[in-house]
């Protein structure tokens, strides 16, 4: 089944991020992008993006900034993207200092860390469905409310004039 | 290869199109760490080998990526790696590109 998410992967390391870019299409996901360095990332960001971030941590091998700094100027630019950090450092520090700006999940590059990255963005798939729904019935209920408020001025206005 | 033979399925030029991809970046970083100067500050061999760390695993070289990871750990802690290590680190590289070459013919 493909999954309406749009997925932008943001690594340096180029033979890994085409693979799990293929992996990712293989399980569903059918628009990846790829970025090497976090500049070209940030330059295609808008307010409204509703891209999930797969970002790596070191990105020495690309641009300036690292992953904190990209993270920092995602949360700053687009807040409801949800970003994953992807990272070869299995550091605690590193983990909860992106945890605590912000990132939705830390996932350590390993054997299994692929099939990971897919697990984390199901579950932002499943959160912008259930904020899709309740947007939806949201509508229905202001539709209702008005459909009610209209029926009851109808009303109200007929016997007035009797 | 796990992941690499899941991917390409059966099919033999896309495992070769992985296999190249890998190699693109083994190779010229291989030589990198084989001139590099253990006596000097060793921060660009650690950049080198958490580069090829991750690639490295994800073609399932477990013994070169547990190595890989130590040394680089070894460098981030302050320590450093002396050049017999390097050399064997090297060597491992080296068996593994062969390898994937030999994938290719």
């Amino acid at each position: 089944m493909s999954k309406h998410l749009k997925v932008a992967l943001v690594d340096d390391d180029i033979p890994n991020t085409e693979v799990l870019r293929d992996f990712l299409i293989r399980n569903g996901y059918s628009h990846v992008d790829k970025y090497h360095d976090g500049e070209s990332f940030l330059e295609s960001l808008d307010r409204f993006d509703e891209r999930a971030v797969v970002l790596d941590f070191d990105l020495s091998g690309g641009g300036e900034l690292n992953g904190l700094e990209v993270l920092e100027a995602v949360k700053e630019r687009s807040p409801s993207t949800h970003v994953i950090f992807f990272s070869g450092q299995d550091s605690l520090e590193v983990a909860v200092e992106s945890l605590k700006n912000g990132a939705d999940d830390y996932i350590v590059k390993s054997n299994a860390a692929f099939a990971l990255v897919k697990t984390s963005l199901d579950k932002v798939y499943d959160i912008q469905i259930l904020k899709l729904n309740e947007r939806r019935s949201q509508r229905i209920s202001w539709i209702m409310a008005i459909g009610w408020m209209a029926t009851i001025a109808g009303v109200a206005l007929y016997f007035a004039g009797r | 290869m796990e992941i690499i033979d899941r991917l390409s399925a059966g099919d033999p030029e896309k495992k070769k199109y992985y296999i190249r991809l890998f190699l693109d970046t083994l190779e010229p970083e291989m030589e990198n760490l084989k001139v590099a100067d253990v006596t000097q500050h060793q921060e660009p061999i650690r950049a080198i080998l958490h580069k090829l760390k991750s690639q490295v695993q994800t073609i399932g070289a477990r013994g070169t990526h547990a190595i890989m990871a130590q040394h680089e750990q070894t460098i981030k802690d302050g320590g450093q790696i002396d050049q017999g290590q390097l050399d064997e680190t090297c060597r491992q590289l080296s068996d593994l590109i062969e390898n994937l070459q030999e994938l290719l013919k």
